[in-house]
Formats: C-alpha cells, sequence, structure tokens
C-alpha cells in the first residue's frame, strides 16, 4: 500500500544548531505515528518540516506522492496540522472558525458546510459553538481545533501536542476521537507528544528523537521487547541515555 | 474567493463594536469641541466691547467720556468700588475685568496737562487661548484712548476731517504674492486660512500612520503568539494571500478611520476658524478681495489633481506603513514587545508632524533638511504646502522616494514571510538557549 507519509532524511541546519539530522520515517494509511522525544530534541523542526511551514536543509518529505520542497502547495492541500499550544481567534465565534477554516480547504459552500457539520459532530460543543472563542476553556478550545484539523478528512492531520495542557478527561477524550479517526475514516496521524502513556495507548508506532537524530521506531510493543523494558517510558529513557552517552 | 474569505475574517477583527463606539466617540467629540469653540470665540468676538468701568471721579468730563463710549458702540456696564483690593472687586461685582477712573482724574488731564493714570484690571483664568479673550481691557482702553485724543483734539480747535485724517493718515494697499502670483490681500488673512487648512492634513496623516501599523503589527504578533499563524499558513492558501489580505485589511479600517477624522476635524477646524476669519476679514480695512477668491488667484487653491495626488501620497505612505509593520510584527516575541513595536514608526512619523506643524521644512539648514526629508513620512506632511506654494521638484521627488522606500520594506517583508524566518526570528533564539543548556550540562 502506497505510503501516506515518507520522510527522507530530512535535516534542518538552523544557524549553529542542526534541530534535525537526517531523519527518516513513514506512515502508512490509517497508522497513527508519534514522534517522542525531550524538549528540544527536533520533534516540532521535523513537524513543522513536513507541514510545509520550514523548507528543509537536505532531504525531502513525501505527503501522499507529493514533494514539501517541490510542490508544498499540494502538500498542504493533504494535511492538517495542529501546533502545540495553538489559540484561535477569540473575537470568532466556534461556529464563524471552523466556516473560516473550511473556506480556505475549498471554495465550494457545499463541501463547507459538509465540513462544519463533521466539525460540530466531532467537537461536541453543541451550542457553545455560538459563542465567542473568547468565552472558551483551554479544553473546549483544543476540541475545537481538534476537529478543525479532521473535518477536511486529510490524509494526513499533523498534531503536535495534542492534548498538552488538558485535564484528565479531555486528554481521554481527545485520545479516544484520534484512535475512532484513524480507525473508522482510515485517517493518518502524525503526533508529538511528552506524555508516554498517551502514546502508549494511541500510537500503533513511535520514533524516538534525541538531539535531532531518530533513534529508533516500531510498534510499541516491539520496542518494549526489543529494550526488555515494562513500558514506553523505560524504552524512551534508555534510548535517550544510549544517545547521551554516544 | 479564498483571499475574501481571508479578508473577511481580516475586516471582522478589526471592525468590532468597540471601534464603530470609539470612532462615533471620537466623532462626537470633535463636533462638540468645534460647537464649544464656535460658542467661545461668538462670544469672546461679542464681548469685547462690552466696558466695565468704575469711575471714581466722577466729573463732566468723565461722564462725557462714559456717554461717548456708549455712542462708539460699546455696552457700558458702570460700577461702584471702593478700595484697592481688586481681586475682591472683581468677586464682589461678578466681574472678570473692570477700568477705573481714579478720583482726580479730569483734574490731571485737563488742569495739570499731564498723563493722568487710569487702572485697568483683568482676571486671567487660564492659560487656554481663547478663555482669556474675554477678560482682556486691550479694546476697551483702545476706546477710551480714542475717546480722550477725540476730546483733547477738538479742544485745542482741529476740525473732524483733520481729525480723521490724524487717525488714519495713510491708506494701505496691500499685496501678498506667491510664486509669481499676487493678490491684493494682506498676508494676515492669507495665512490664516492657509494655516488653519493645513493643520488637518498632518493630523489625519499621523493618526492614519499610527493607526495602520498598530493594527497589522497587533494582527501579525497575535497570530504569531497563538499560533494561528502556523495553522493558517500550514492550510492551502499562498502566503501572498494571506498577507495581503492582512495588509489590504488594515489599509481599509485605517481609511475608514482617516475619513471619520477628517470629516469631524474638518468639522472642528471650520467652526473654530470661519468665526476668527470672518472678524478678521470684515477688520481689515479696504479688504477689497474675499479670502477664497484671494486663495484661488494666488494657486493656493487646491485643484482635484493636486487632490489626487495627495490621495496618492497618503495612500504611499500607508502601504509604507504596512510593509514596515509586517516586519515588525514578525519580530514579536511576546505581548510586551507588540505594544512597543510601534515605537520605530511612531518616532519617525512624530519628527516631521511635529516639524511641520512649526516650521516650513523646505526652509531649514541643508543637513537637517535632507535628514527630515529622508523619513519617508515627512513627504506626506509636507505634501499639500509643497503643492501650494508651488515646490513640485520638492513634491514629486518624495513621491518617487517613497515608491522606492515602499518596494524595499516590502521586499523585504515578502522575503521575511515567504523564508522561515517568520517562525525562527523568535525560534532560533530559544533553540539556541536550549542547545547551550544541552551543551553545558554535558560538560558538567
Amino acid at each position: 500500500m502506497e505510503k501516506v507519509l515518507e520522510v527522507k532524511a530530512l535535516s534542518k541546519q538552523y544557524s549553529k544548531v542542526l534541530a534535525a539530522d537526517k531523519v527518516s520515517f513513514d506512515i502508512a494509511p490509517g497508522e497513527i505515528f508519534a514522534l517522542i522525544g525531550p524538549n528540544g530534541a527536533g520533534k516540532t523542526t521535523t513537524i513543522r518540516m513536513i507541514s510545509t511551514l520550514l523548507t528543509p536543509t537536505d532531504g525531502d518529505a513525501i505527503v501522499a506522492g507529493n514533494s514539501v520542497i517541490k510542490n508544498p502547495e499540494k502538500v498542504r492541500e493533504c494535511i492538517t496540522y495542529l501546533p502545540d499550544e495553538a489559540g484561535a481567534y477569540k473575537t470568532m465565534t466556534g461556529i464563524s472558525y471552523l466556516k473560516f477554516m473550511a473556506g480556505l480547504f475549498t471554495t465550494n459552500t457545499k463541501t463547507i458546510e459538509l465540513y462544519v457539520n463533521r466539525a460540530k459532530e466531532i467537537c461536541g460543543l453543541g451550542d457553545r459553538l455560538k459563542d465567542k472563542i473568547g468565552s472558551y476553556s483551554r479544553g473546549m478550545i483544543r476540541k475545537l481545533l481538534l476537529a478543525r484539523a479532521v473535518m477536511t478528512k486529510p490524509k494526513l492531520a499533523i498534531l503536535d501536542e495534542p492534548t498538552s495542557g488538558l485535564d484528565v478527561i479531555n486528554a481521554i477524550e481527545i485520545r479516544k476521537m484520534i484512535k475512532k479517526l484513524a480507525a473508522e475514516e482510515g485517517m493518518s496521524f502524525l503526533l508529538s507528544s511528552h506524555n508516554m502513556l498517551e502514546i502508549e495507548f494511541v500510537s500503533n508506532r513511535v520514533g524516538i528523537i534525541s538531539k535531532g537524530h531518530l533513534m529508533v521506531t516500531g510498534g510499541t510493543d516491539e520496542l518494549k521487547q526489543r529494550y526488555n523494558a515494562a513500558n514506553l517510558e523505560e524504552v524512551f529513557e534508555r534510548v535517550v541515555l544510549e544517545n547521551e552517552i554516544h | 474567493m479564498k483571499f475574501i474569505n481571508l479578508l473577511k475574517k481580516e475586516l471582522s477583527e478589526l471592525i468590532n463594536k468597540q471601534m464603530i463606539f470609539g470612532l462615533a466617540v471620537t466623532m462626537i467629540i470633535l463636533m462638540l469641541v468645534g460647537n464649544i469653540m464656535e460658542t467661545t470665540i461668538d462670544e469672546a468676538v461679542s464681548e469685547t466691547y462690552t466696558v466695565n468701568l468704575c469711575d471714581r471721579d466722577d466729573t463732566e468730563f468723565t461722564n462725557a467720556l462714559a456717554e461717548t463710549l456708549k455712542a462708539s458702540g460699546a455696552e457700558l456696564k458702570l460700577f461702584e468700588a471702593e478700595g484697592d483690593d481688586y481681586a475682591d472687586i472683581l468677586k464682589k461685582n461678578k466681574i472678570k475685568n473692570l477700568i477705573i477712573i481714579p478720583e482726580g482724574f479730569t483734574d490731571t488731564l485737563l488742569v495739570d496737562r499731564k498723563q493722568p493714570e487710569l487702572i485697568s484690571i483683568s482676571s486671567m483664568t487660564s492659560a487656554a487661548a481663547m478663555a482669556n479673550l474675554t477678560n482682556d481691557n486691550s479694546g476697551a482702553l483702545s476706546i477710551i484712548e480714542s475717546c480722550l485724543t477725540n476730546s483733547l483734539a477738538l479742544e485745542a480747535g482741529m476740525t473732524a476731517e483733520d481729525l480723521a485724517l490724524a487717525e488714519a493718515p495713510v491708506t494701505v494697499s496691500e499685496t501678498t504674492i506667491i510664486a509669481d502670483k499676487s493678490a491684493e490681500i494682506s498676508m494676515g488673512a492669507i495665512m490664516n486660512k492657509v494655516m488653519m487648512q493645513n493643520m488637518i492634513l498632518p493630523i489625519v496623516v499621523f493618526v492614519l500612520i499610527m493607526m495602520t501599523s498598530q493594527m497589522l503589527i497587533t494582527a501579525i504578533s497575535n497570530e504569531k503568539l497563538d499560533k494561528t499563524l502556523e495553522t493558517l499558513l500550514s492550510a492551502p492558501v499562498s502566503r501572498t494571500s494571506v498577507i495581503g489580505a492582512k495588509m489590504l485589511a488594515a489599509a481599509v479600517v485605517a481609511l475608514l478611520n482617516a475619513a471619520v477624522y477628517m470629516v469631524g476635524f474638518s468639522f472642528f477646524v471650520s467652526s473654530a476658524t470661519d468665526t476668527v476669519t470672518d472678524e478678521i476679514s470684515t477688520s481689515v480695512v479696504g479688504e477689497v478681495l474675499s479670502v477664497e477668491t484671494a486663495l484661488a488667484q494666488l494657486g493656493l487653491s487646491l485643484s482635484v489633481v493636486d487632490y489626487l495626488f495627495i490621495g496618492i501620497q497618503l495612500f504611499l505612505t500607508i502601504m509604507i506603513c504596512l510593509s514596515v509593520s509586517l516586519i515588525l510584527g514578525a519580530m514579536v516575541n511576546d505581548t510586551k514587545s507588540s505594544q512597543n513595536m510601534i515605537m520605530p514608526i511612531m518616532m519617525l512619523a512624530m519628527v516631521p508632524y511635529l516639524i511641520s506643524m512649526m516650521a516650513d521644512i523646505n526652509s531649514l539648514p541643508t543637513v537637517f533638511r535632507i535628514a527630515v526629508y529622508a523619513i519617508p513620512f515627512t513627504h506626506t506632511f509636507s505634501a499639500m504646502p509643497n503643492l501650494m506654494f508651488g515646490n513640485n521638484a520638492i513634491f514629486f521627488g518624495g513621491l518617487i522616494y517613497q515608491v522606492a522606500v515602499f518596494a524595499v520594506c516590502m521586499f523585504f517583508a515578502l522575503r521575511l514571510f515567504k523564508s522561515d524566518k517568520i517562525f525562527t526570528i523568535s525560534l532560533n533564539f530559544g533553540q539556541k538557549q536550549k542547545f547551550k543548556k544541552n551543551s553545558t550540562a554535558e560538560n558538567e
């Protein structure tokens, strides 16, 4: 089956820092792939390159057959990106925000309506969608943004720390939502997270990144076995420490 | 279509209830202040000829003087007051000024043939220019002096004709010249009208520059800080249309504001100045031309083409503001810095604004003039006077300079937005710090 995302030796050099060094991995349709790593490991840089926000210094990423370097416009039609701790326009109502964002993906009014209805259903905010976003709680904004990110049924939804800053109940709801969308709609997800428990629960495969290097990739069970660890947290610790020693 | 979607969103963010309320309040305040000014000046003008008099001498001569004052058209109010606690006298009689003819006034003048003393008391109640107009005694004093001169001259045997000639020994035929055009009118009358006209544009330009810049800086920095910019730029829309929509929305709203200010200020200035100008033109003896005709004759009234050029000039200024604001907005790292980012633009607008209010930029020493004209906004502040006084070379040179400045600023703004820098200006900094921390930890 054709891969939704193929990352090929993607590198990003900031003036003095090599933020991502030949990162390679791929994501199959309907797969949830998580990038995990300590602060400043290069997760967000990698994600931003795949989202066409940053230009790679070297390497390439192919999203649904389109190169992020040669064809960024086409890539943007196939993806949605939810940044870490992102906000939404506070003066807009939830519903007008969804309409505005849908209008960026299509000019067809019927399709816009279809997208908005989908988002309404997914976010579960009901009548609160008529209120200004400024009056929403953090959890509500995150649900709205997540609904926005998946309403267009993108081939790849890129979610940076999808549950950061949320309470347990909200986080669980969002994790379930992601799993459901992948299983039922066949959407692929690229996540990044600090929360190992979340990753273990939600993702099919993980990639551990440290100091710009993608150290290992594999299924969560496979990695636990390989590193003889009880959980993903232990795997993570060993991989990161190993990298520090080298 | 997608651009319209973006534009609608930008406009809806900028045009909200608070903004409309603010505009309405500004308009009302300007109109209200204009009206107050008009009434104050009217009052001042009508009250100038009210003479508050206290006649302590009370002779036939001083009584006759009072009668002459009345006959000259002044409204005479007589008061009786003792002592020299003048503040108390004004307070008790509830008046703001008073002229006292002391005892022995007639004898000193007519018998001793010396200059008698006249006591003039005025209370100053405010530092505002218009406020003290009615408190000033000078109008009344000059009438009294002229009455006394008349009495003395008549007593000395001068005829009424001699007296009229002595009072106005010459008639002045005034001609004002601007460039190679001339009109028979006093410079004072022209100055007054032109000055008031030139007051509106700089204020509107200043407001426009500040508003446009602040709006765009806030719009960009909010998007950056809320990370909505990342969401927006990862959507299938071009970066150029995202920037274009923001710039257009800011320009539309700024122009809307400018229109309101322009209408408000012209109402304010016209209500405040018309009365004054009318007074001046009627008081100038032998004025043969109306001020408007004279302005046209001197080439000071601007044609439609001139206004079009001023419009283009204003448009260019807004575009420069917008392109600079794009860069400044992109450099914002936190909410606090977003408020300070306007400073460079404010300083650049303040210098020509203040100078154009006080002095003629063209008559500054060369070094200063070049420095001031290097600020692109200067050309807009001086656009109207430059066109009025025929400094076309400076005006069009300025226009070309502004196009060049805009092109350069826009080039850098687009380069910034189309590159990684829009995210990394702050990102780089953070990563470097993290990198430093990591390497220090490693060394330890």
